[in-house]
């Protein structure tokens, strides 16, 4: 058995970390940007899973894949503003109102798609559109990588391209450095005379605008269809993923990609005949054990000082 | 005390506002808008069976709500109620299937053995919290859905009734379930359990000294340690109390109400503890209260949802809004809104707006 | 010079809605190009002075005239564009940004109008360094700065805006006295630069040697407004006191045992400059009060946190009455009769959610009154908390409200109550009438020289001087983690040769 009759294996290994990977380096990216601003944003996962029956729903009802998922962005969007209004104009609790989002969310996307369709389950009647592939032609011919590097889901290469912009974005620009400070230090900022609210406002609805392509990408990239609950605890899991990334773009990149990693070897294990309730388990135990490490490695650092 | 009483029925009337706001635009557009109507609001009173359902809605609901009041009053941010009811009934089912014990012992070690093995969703997050400083509030999280899919193979792989067709345990013992207490309902002991828990619970909170220390914990761990609590410790026991009450809910809830293990998902109980919780002030006197009120909307929703085209998760965007409208604080902090209740109501006034110097 | 007012108050009132009158009805001017002190007890209403001229308060009646117009400031932005700036106590620096993008914070200069150019940022700050002579380095973070750059750092922040007028906040209340020599050098230039500024203290002293003009206030109103040369010290004193608060001061006959407390040779390396300290070595007597004195940071955090238990000493010994100590968690701590009255009471000394009752027997909750067993006996707690607040005169409506709606005054007279009551063998006291005013103050020093009297060793770490003269037998003076110099208590001691110890200039001991 030589080696080069494993790689369409580990080149289906790999595919599906790409695969697994991309929504929650999406919704990280989101998590990353609302806790740096100071904000928490629990509702990810609501917000995840709006978007995604609002993707099915523009794009089987305009027909186009890129409006649906503009649609779910926009949802993701206003969901955010939302979850900023709660807590800054009616004075909630922060976390408590990201469950109460999540809530809402899992019982209103089931009526949703119980008053467009009639079911309650899935949305198979509806004609959804797919996010496409994208083949690039030189690079897929390239040995070895090929294979990886093209032929992905467009949310992958968007997901792979926001990691350097929103890093470049935090450490340059001047949204950036106001974002930063109203997260460490709301107090000084606002006597800067920088309007904290409004820089957690834009945090809060770019982060719902992360979770929208996220969502967009599971109801269209990932499948084509909207099922109850299919967020699945993803963004939970996003959330996990900014911790182990250390509050950096980059950071969370990586972090995605070994959750991602940890999943694809898992179903991968699932066919030499694992029971795949454990399978299932393991996207949930794996981030628990990364956080302990993580969290652990922190401490014998801050110790050592 | 007025000013908090005057607070605490705002609020109720506030809740009420809210669940009909919701409600009418979903039940204006059936056929029947006024039956529907009375069907929600009144439905769960017109006859014994459905007052038992409320009855029997209420039970898991104690123990959920207990648990999450626990927790959080000692200062422990952990949503691991949820994970750990479901696994309490897994176990609780394995344990009434496999050990060969006759009479009312039997449910009574179910009921521990689910209580203990059960907390350890909330216990887990709670340690690994105390021993590296992982966030307890995401661990919980995720090991909800890992004590779903774990609990689902254990179902399903040791405790599944070839015979019976769908995702069935094999028939739970009689000798393992809790009586029966309300001729013409399924309403069983359990009910008198989660209560007298909750009255527990309060005793525990606030006329024990652990109880004391627990709120202080909570309230300001810094001025805990200060006076010399054993901050770790309690961060500690609470989630451990409060996972075996969650964990204890689940069992007792399968030895109630079920003849065979066949929740499928999540059975979302532990998030309704959390409204619970948050509806009953995290007091554990008021939980009962808070339970009933909560058992008797998703009752009226399920009455809906059968009677009517109304999805009974309408419900869901109901306890979601509770939830919202519960923490926000009535001392409103943004000054022009109290400009705007201001003109609608005088005495508004008086609503404190901003902190003290 | 000129006589023209730069600011103007006119009757102005800011009562809180639960009917606190923090300004009764306030009238007087600011002349530009002056520097005006107002002058004050803690509690006479000038934080409030200040943050309705900073933006962020806004008054309740009244009126505020900023260059002759009518001005209605609603926030910190409204104040920078009428020119004001403002230097806080407690510094207003975001602890990870540099010393230029602080201040650039708000206006930073963009390329493209998105980035931010970091490069124009440093030179703008670097320029302002040099413009007004205040030495710092624009790439430096603000957390890693020393407490007297980082006030530059602020006052930087503020010119940087074009202000017209520089409000100052009990600048020297973190400043040596040699410091605050040199601070008052940078105001003196800046007001020949045509900067008004708005000097807020109630240090006297200080007022002296750098205002031209003094606005008293007290208990919310201007008591007096006058050219400083026109008033002589006492008349200064009279306008900001109104009545005579009783002096307590320490007596010779106050009668000192057996050692209490004895540290020996004690050290910790630590990561923080200001918990490391090396080769401590002091004592304690039964009814002694020892105060410490030192800059911020000189290590008597770190002194504390090997006493209250939350460090563990590398080196060296800690007895109590002949007994290890050091090492021992905080609740055995307290089982040997060791009180820790905290220098954050809202942090550390209280829970402001729960009541005074539940405040109040936290120390005592093991005793045979308050529990039996894990019994705890409700009625017997208030009771507890009733004779507290009779004792200290902690103004309340009722044991059961919060402790965060108290004032601070009266917060700090329950936790010292807490603290005091138990009879403890050691008291650890940091920064007891900190911010809180006189009367309050003169509560807590009055029952901490009875606990004295009563045969407690007392050690007090405070930065106003004055307050250690008043109350310590010894005064121990701190520097760099080191003790540098200890002198005994005498009416000959001024605050001058303390200072000068604070800096390490003068090791001396007595």
């Amino acid at each position: 058995m030589s080696f080069a009759s494993h790689i369409p294996g580990i080149v289906g290994v790999v595919n599906a970390m790409l695969r697994v990977a991309t929504p929650i380096l999406l919704a990280g990216l989101g998590a990353l940007l609302s806790e740096r601003a100071g904000v928490i944003n629990l509702g990810l996962e609501g917000m995840m899973l709006s978007s995604a029956l609002a993707g099915v729903v523009v794009s089987a009802y305009t027909g186009s894949a890129l409006l649906g998922l503009l649609g779910a962005m926009t949802v993701g969007a206003l969901l955010g503003a939302v979850l900023h209004g709660a807590v800054h104009i009616l004075n909630t609790d922060l976390i408590l109102s990201g469950v109460a989002l999540n809530l809402a969310a899992s019982a209103g996307t089931v009526m949703c798609l119980y008053w467009l369709t009639g079911e309650k389950g899935i949305s198979s009647s509806l004609s959804s559109k797919v996010l496409p592939t994208i083949a690039i032609p030189l690079v897929r011919d390239i040995p070895l990588i090929g294979p990886v590097l093209s032929g992905r889901n467009v949310m992958t290469y968007v997901a792979f391209f926001a990691v350097p912009a929103v890093s470049m974005m935090m450490a340059n620009t001047t949204f950036g450095l106001r974002l930063r400070a109203a997260g460490q230090d709301p107090a000084s900022t606002a006597i800067a005379g920088v309007r904290v609210a409004r820089i957690r406002l834009a945090a809060l609805v770019l982060s719902g605008m992360f979770a929208g392509m996220a969502g967009a990408y599971l109801s269209m990239g990932y499948v084509s269809w909207f099922g109850a609950n299919m967020s699945g605890g993803r963004g939970f899991i996003a959330i996990a993923a900014e911790v182990m990334g250390g509050g950096t773009a980059y950071g969370t990149g990586v972090a995605a990609l070994v959750l991602g990693g940890a999943e694809a070897l898992a179903v991968t294990v699932q066919s030499y005949g694992a029971p795949s309730e454990l399978i299932q388990a393991v996207p949930y135990i794996v981030p628990v054990v990364a956080l302990a490490l993580y969290a652990r490695q922190r401490q014998r650092r801050t110790a050592a000082q | 005390m007025r000013k908090a009483l005057y607070k605490r029925g705002a609020r109720l009337c506030l809740i009420l506002l809210v669940i009909a706001v919701v409600l009418w635009p979903v039940v204006a557009s059936l056929d029947d808008p006024r039956g529907a109507f009375f069907t929600f609001v009144l439905g769960p009173f017109n006859d014994m069976r459905h007052f038992g359902n409320v009855l029997e809605a209420t039970t898991p609901l104690l123990f959920t709500g207990l648990a999450v009041v626990i927790m959080f009053k000692a200062g422990a941010f952990n949503l691991g109620a949820e994970g750990a009811f479901f696994l309490g009934g897994v176990v609780a089912t394995a344990v009434l299937l496999k050990l060969p014990l006759a009479g009312p012992l039997l449910p009574v070690v179910a009921i521990v053995a689910g209580g203990v093995i059960g907390a350890s969703v909330c216990v887990v997050p709670a340690w690994l919290k105390a021993s590296v400083g992982a966030s307890e509030l995401v661990c919980s999280l995720m090991l909800n859905y890992a004590a779903l899919f774990i609990g689902l193979y254990i179902v399903n792989y040791h405790l599944r009734d070839p015979n019976a067709g769908a995702m069935l345990s094999y028939r739970i013992p009689l000798d393992g379930k809790l009586p029966r207490i309300l001729a013409g309902t399924r309403v069983h002991l359990g009910l008198v359990i989660g209560l007298l828990g909750c009255a527990l619970g309060a005793v525990y909170l606030y006329k024990t000294r652990w109880g004391y220390e627990s709120r202080l914990v909570g309230s300001n761990p810094l001025f805990a340690r200060h006076v010399g609590v054993r901050t770790v410790l309690v961060g500690l026991i609470a989630p451990c109390v409060g996972g075996f009450i969650a964990a204890a809910g689940g069992a007792v809830e399968i030895e109630g109400m079920y003849s065979r293990f066949s929740w499928t998902d999540l059975p979302g109980l532990g998030w309704n503890g959390l409204v619970v919780a948050i509806l009953a002030n995290n007091n554990p006197a008021f939980v009962p209260v808070a339970a009933v009120f909560l058992a008797y909307l998703e009752v009226g929703g399920d009455l809906l949802a059968q009677n009517f085209a109304v999805p009974a998760e309408v419900v869901g965007v109901i306890k979601a809004l509770i939830i919202l409208f519960s923490t926000m604080s009535i001392a409103v902090g943004n000054p022009r809104i109290k400009q705007l209740l201001v003109r609608v109501m005088p005495g508004a006034r008086k609503l404190n707006t901003e902190v003290e110097p | 010079m000129s006589t023209e007012a730069l600011v103007q108050f006119l009757d102005v009132q800011k009562i809180y809605p639960n009917g606190t009158a923090a300004l009764a009805g306030v009238s007087f001017s600011i002349r530009a190009g002056e520097i005006h002190a107002i002058c004050g007890e803690n509690g006479a209403g000038k934080s409030t002075l200040m943050k309705i001229l900073f933006g962020l308060e806004q008054p309740s009646a009244g009126v505020l005239r900023i260059g002759g117009k009518e001005a209605s400031l609603r926030s910190t932005r409204d104040a920078a564009m009428a020119g004001i700036g403002m230097v806080h106590q407690h510094f207003s620096l975001v602890p990870s940004l540099t010393v230029a993008e602080n201040i650039s914070l708000g206006f930073e200069p963009t390329v493209g109008g998105v980035f931010f150019n970091r490069r124009a940022a440093h030179a703008f700050a670097e320029d302002l360094s040099v413009r007004y002579r205040l030495q710092i380095d624009p790439r430096a973070t603000a957390a890693s700065l020393s407490i007297a750059m980082k006030q530059k750092a602020e006052i930087l922040k503020a010119l940087a805006r074009n202000v017209r007028l520089l409000i100052l906040d009990e600048p020297t209340a973190v400043l040596t006295p040699a410091e605050a020599g040199e601070l008052f050098d940078h105001l003196r230039q800046l007001k020949a630069a045509g900067v008004t500024i708005l000097f807020i203290s109630h240090k006297l002293k200080e007022v002296r040697a750098i205002a031209d003009h003094i606005t008293v206030l007290r208990a919310g109103k201007v008591s007096g407004s006058a050219p400083l040369c026109s008033l002589a010290d006492a008349e200064v004193t009279r306008l900001a006191m109104g009545k005579l608060v009783p002096s307590v001061s320490r007596h010779a006959d106050r009668a000192i045992g057996a050692a209490a407390l004895q540290v020996e040779a004690v050290s910790r390396a630590a990561r923080r400059s200001a918990s490391r300290i090396t080769d401590i070595t002091l004592a304690v007597a039964q009814g002694e009060i020892v105060g410490v004195a030192g800059v911020d940071g000189a290590g008597q955090e770190g002194l504390v946190e090997v006493l209250t238990g939350d460090a563990v000493p590398d080196k060296g010994r800690v007895l109590l009455g002949g007994e290890q100590i050091g090492g021992l968690p905080k609740a055995r701590l307290r089982a040997l009769g060791v009180s820790h009255l905290p220098a954050d009471r809202y942090k550390t000394g209280g829970a402001s959610a729960l009541s005074l009752t539940e405040n109040a027997m936290a120390l005592a909750r093991r005793s045979p009154r308050l529990s039996i067993g894990q019994y705890l006996k409700s009625k017997a707690c208030e009771v507890l908390a009733r004779e507290m607040i009779e004792a200290y005169d902690v103004r309340c409506t009722s044991p059961r409200q919060p402790l965060g709606s108290l004032s601070g005054g009266n917060a700090q007279k329950l936790i010292a109550a807490r603290e005091f009551s138990v009879k403890p063998r050691l008291l650890i006291a940091e920064e007891p009438t900190r911010g809180i005013d006189v009367l309050a103050a003169s509560t807590i020093h009055g029952r901490m020289v009875d606990l004295a009297r009563s045969g407690t060793a007392v050690l007090l770490f405070t930065s106003d001087l004055d307050e250690l003269l008043t109350l310590s037998d010894r005064i121990v003076v701190m520097h760099d983690g080191r003790i540098v110099a200890q002198f005994i208590s005498s009416p000959d001691l001024t605050t001058e040769e303390i200072g000068r110890a604070m800096l390490g200039l003068e090791t001396s001991h007595a």
